[in-house]
């Protein structure tokens, strides 16, 4: 089935044919789309379960949490300073390997205030323990949702979708929606081994000692490093059955590539146009668009830039005294390649500001004229 | 997976041991207590009725426990619940929120739904019984009579007239307070195994002396006499004595006062009286020298006499009475004006001099007190000032006391009540070596003279005193867990149609106002179980038992947080430090 539908609309889409039970939120833009189509899918019976409307974020994760210790699929939606609100308890499902799947749309976070797309309310959850996709479109949206409960479920880690605010929760394209039928093969029922069992009664994360929390943290270590894995093989899964796969990084037009750009989100649209028009015009340009950010894919990164001379990374998020965090762990992720190239690292979007195929064609010839790069991040305006 | 599912410590740390073995109660340095306090109407109550936990048993249906509640404390709740004056609500902590809690009409309630049962009174176990003689089977007497049979004694009770009740049968009025009612209380008290003698007038019938054979008398002789206006002739035939014409109408003769009333005075005999006038076809007017405010009189009984058509003059006086040739009598009045004094509580009224008011009427009916009639106690006694609350006085070796309308203390039926029990207690006390003086301040409910009988029941049998309990006052109530909710209107019957007879003036509660009433009782000092500190607990410490009516804190684990004790609406939960 094919539908003219925002993004936030084709999550929904996902969440229905997920069969996910329990749904706890608090509605906040531009994430209401969201639960508001959930909402109306409830009250006409169209889907089966509860969903809880919370007296915050915080509650609404501790809910998720609850309930997936119960042995159900959870979801919920949020933007930036629900999700920032939420922030204690994102450690806690990811302590508990819960496989609570989350939709976050990419808000900038106040102050100023403000509703617009920024990466940087999810980015700054880097260290909670959950995965993290970030999100090109709408069908990508809808179908990483599929993906994240599947593979959540196999590593017992939170999985968080991530996709922009309007670029992508807005903006409306035709999707396809798949079968119902085939989601159900795809994704079957799933069972947690720690559920709470009425017959054995026991208290849930107790106090621990040391060795004990570093045990169980490098247990959680492993199985965050084993997603790389199982993300690309359920992809490939996917593809599969639904013919649409994306990888955990996708690399586009790189073979002699003299300069690539490094995206994540809904710049990957435009870069790829904007490479393309580039390369008509003889200009060696690639373009590499990272998906999974956590686990950061180190390996297949290394090997799809293996012998480039430069990359520009492009960020819409800035950590404040740090610089662009897609360039950051990139180039932390780089330093023990053999002839690891230069990064260049470039600051566009922030705040919801529009990154337009001129924005990236300044990219692209600002790092073919600089031999190094500078330390500090390139604020790039149009 | 197999691995996890069978140990799912694998995954997360579980606990399967009870959290039971962690004793946080030793990580806090104060324990809450279950501190049962007094309420404000509690200690009001002159005859000290645990008025928030009848109430609480009332809410909770349980009528028969909610009556023998208030029986451990007032023989009378169905007299009590009809004419007292319940200074209980004017002192209800709920007042200072939206309006009083409807005590009294519970009270009567309580009484009403429970008219076909027969209470449990339990008589304390006595190896030593005495024989005590009641003079005066009034309501102090009676009371008097009632807690010396709880208290394992044998009494006898005189009374001069054919039945027992004092004012309660010969003075208040059948619309106020109907004569099934006393008799079902009576007939309770007397059931103790109490002996009557009617129609025994001590002092003519049998000598004050002969009493000398009983262990211990009590007086209670009651205030039957209508004081004189000291004015010329009053004597005349025309003019007749409130007491007189409310005993005369009670005895069941058939009394015509005549077309035109004039009732003197500001009191609730003069209220009385001047409602049974208009029930017997009188026009009613009252004549007081003060005005509206100073009236002694219980206020609803003045809106009651207002509302049924009697007139009121203010600030008069009658000097001189005058039977005129119609056989009418003209009195007349000096009119008066109030003057604020400092040492008084009521303004003093001062004539004006020159200015009078005359007023022709058929019938003058003066209700301007009552005065107890002593002529037949030995002077002795008297000079002794024997009658004055609590004295006793030894006559050889039968002990003498006195209590309702003798001794010098507000006239009501409820104080007589209390002056009954407080004599009742004095004479248990007399027979043994204990210092009445101690025992009192041991058993007293506040510090408004009210004493509690299951006190001093239970210090009597354990010989354990414990400290009088503290009055709660509103700033310890915490009024966030309630809501605003009105006070029931008192229903009566159509003032028209009550003026045709003496049946009672007021119906009592519905049963769903009767409900809605008793849950409208802050029950301030008094757990009613309401479960806050059960719920705001965190360590889930608290227990209840709403059934054997116990609270208890698993102090192993009691943190001493003090949210019990800040969730409870009615300061029932103290926090004490531990040394």
């Amino acid at each position: 089935m094919r539908e003219f539908i925002t993004g936030n609309e084709a999550v929904a889409y996902a969440v229905k044919l997920c069969r996910t039970p329990l749904i706890a939120a608090y509605p906040i833009t531009p994430q209401t789309g969201i639960y508001e189509k959930l909402s109306e899918w409830e009250a006409s019976g169209e889907i089966k379960g509860i969903m809880m409307r919370t007296e915050s974020e915080h509650s609404a994760m501790a809910s998720c949490i609850s309930a997936s210790l119960t042995g159900v699929r959870t979801f919920t939606a949020t933007s930036s300073q629900g999700l920032a609100l939420m922030h204690e308890m994102l450690h806690f499902a990811a302590g508990c390997r819960v496989p609570v799947v989350m939709a976050n749309v990419n808000r900038l976070l106040a102050a100023p205030w403000g509703f617009w797309a920024d990466q940087l309310d999810s980015l700054s959850q880097r260290d909670t323990g959950w995965i993290q996709f970030y999100c090109e479109n709408g069908q990508e949206a809808l179908d990483t949702v599929i993906q994240s409960y599947r593979i959540a479920e196999q590593v017992y880690l939170p999985a968080m979708v991530c996709l922009e605010a309007f670029f992508v929760s807005h903006f409306m394209e035709p999707i396809d929606i798949p079968e119902q039928e085939e989601v159900d093969l795809f994704l079957p029922p799933f069972d947690l081994p720690h559920k709470f069992d009425i017959e054995r009664p026991g208290f849930f994360v107790p106090v621990v000692p040391s060795e004990l929390y570093r045990k169980y943290k490098h247990m959680a270590q492993a199985s965050m490093d084993s997603v790389k894995e199982v993300s690309l093989r359920v992809d490939q899964e996917f593809k599969k059955m639904f013919g649409r796969g994306y990888g955990i990084i996708e690399p586009i037009m790189l073979e002699d590539a003299e300069v690539v750009i490094v995206t994540a989100g809904s710049i990957t649209s435009t870069a790829r146009i904007t490479i393309k028009r580039l390369r008509e015009g003889g200009k060696k340009v690639g373009l590499l668009k990272i998906r999974l950010f956590r686990p950061f894919p180190v390996e297949a990164i290394q090997e799809t830039l293996k012998g480039k001379r430069k990359i520009a990374v492009i960020d819409r998020n800035i950590s404040l005294g740090g610089g662009g965090i897609f360039c950051q762990e990139l180039r932390a992720g780089m330093v023990h390649s053999s002839d690891h190239p230069l990064i260049y690292s470039y600051i566009a979007g922030v705040g919801g500001t529009d990154v337009t195929p001129e924005v990236i064609e300044k990219i692209v010839f600002d790092a073919t004229r600089r031999n190094e790069p500078s330390d500090p991040p390139i604020w790039v305006m149009e | 997976m197999k691995v996890y599912a069978e140990s799912p410590e694998l995954m997360i740390p579980i606990s399967f041991e009870s959290t039971e073995v962690i004793e946080t109660g030793k990580w806090g340095f104060q324990k809450p207590y279950t501190t049962s306090m007094i309420a404000p109407c509690e200690e009001a109550c002159p005859a000290g009725i645990p008025i928030a936990t009848f109430i609480y048993l009332a809410g909770e249906g349980k009528f028969r426990e909610a009556l023998e509640t208030i029986l451990k404390e007032n023989p009378f709740p169905g007299v009590c619940g009809r004419v007292c004056f319940h200074p209980c609500e004017s002192v209800c902590n709920r007042n200072q929120y939206d309006e009083a809690v409807s005590v009294n009409p519970l009270e009567r309630y309580v009484f009403d739904t429970t008219m076909d049962l027969s209470p449990k009174l339990n008589p304390a176990p006595n190896t030593d019984p005495k024989e005590i003689a009641i003079v005066g089977a009034g309501p102090a007497g009676l009371s008097c009579a009632y807690f010396l049979a709880l208290l394992g004694h044998k009494v006898t009770l005189f009374e001069a007239r054919k039945e027992p009740g004092g004012v309660l049968r010969w003075g208040i009025p059948e619309f106020r307070l109907p004569k099934q009612v006393l008799k079902k209380e009576i007939q309770r008290i007397l059931g103790l195994g109490i002996e009557l003698k009617t129609g025994v007038r001590v002092g003519k019938d049998l000598s004050i002396e002969a009493l000398s054979q009983f262990d211990a008398v009590f007086l209670s002789p009651g205030a039957s006499r209508g004081i004189l206006l000291g004015i010329e002739d009053e004597n005349l035939i025309k003019i007749w004595r409130g007491i007189d014409f409310l005993n005369r109408i009670n005895s069941g003769e058939q009394v015509r006062p005549g077309k035109v009333v004039v009732v003197i005075g500001g009191g609730n005999t003069a209220m009385d009286v001047a409602r049974s006038a208009r029930r017997l076809g009188s026009s009613v007017t009252v004549a007081y020298r003060r005005t509206k405010k100073e009236m002694p009189a219980i206020s609803d009984e003045i809106e009651e006499a207002d509302q049924e058509g009697v007139r009121f003059e203010f600030l008069i006086q009658p000097v001189k009475i005058k039977l005129l040739k119609n056989r009418k009598i003209r009195i007349k009045f000096q009119r008066m004006r109030l003057r604020k004094s400092s040492q008084e509580k009521r303004p003093r009224p001062i004539p004006i001099k020159g200015s009078f008011v005359m007023m022709e009427a058929d019938r003058l009916i003066t209700a301007v007190g009552e005065g107890v009639d002593l002529s037949w106690i030995p002077q002795a006694l008297i000079e002794k000032e024997f009658l004055k609350p609590m004295s006793s006085l030894w006559n050889g070796k039968t002990k003498v006391f006195a209590g309702g309308d003798a001794i010098e203390q507000h006239r009501s039926v409820v104080t007589a009540i209390s002056s009954g029990k407080r004599a009742a207690i004095s004479i248990d006390l007399s027979f043994t070596e204990m210092n009445p003086e101690e025992v009192f301040s041991n058993i007293r409910v506040g510090s408004k003279g009210a004493l509690s009988m299951e006190a001093y029941l239970r210090g009597r049998q354990t010989g354990i005193w414990e400290e009088p309990k503290g009055v709660v006052f509103y700033d310890q109530i915490n009024t966030l867990f309630f809501a605003p909710s009105e006070r029931v209107k008192k229903r009566r019957i159509d003032p028209g149609k009550s003026l045709r007879g003496f049946s009672e003036v007021h119906s009592g509660l519905l049963p769903e106002e009767a409900e809605h009433s008793a849950l409208r009782c802050f029950s301030c000092g008094t757990c009613n179980y309401c479960y806050n500190c059960y719920f705001f607990c965190p360590e889930g410490a608290v227990t209840l038992d709403p059934v054997n009516q116990i609270r208890t804190v698993d102090f192993q684990h009691c943190k001493g947080c003090g949210t019990c004790a800040k969730a409870c609406p009615r300061n029932v939960v103290e926090m004490r430090r531990e040394e």
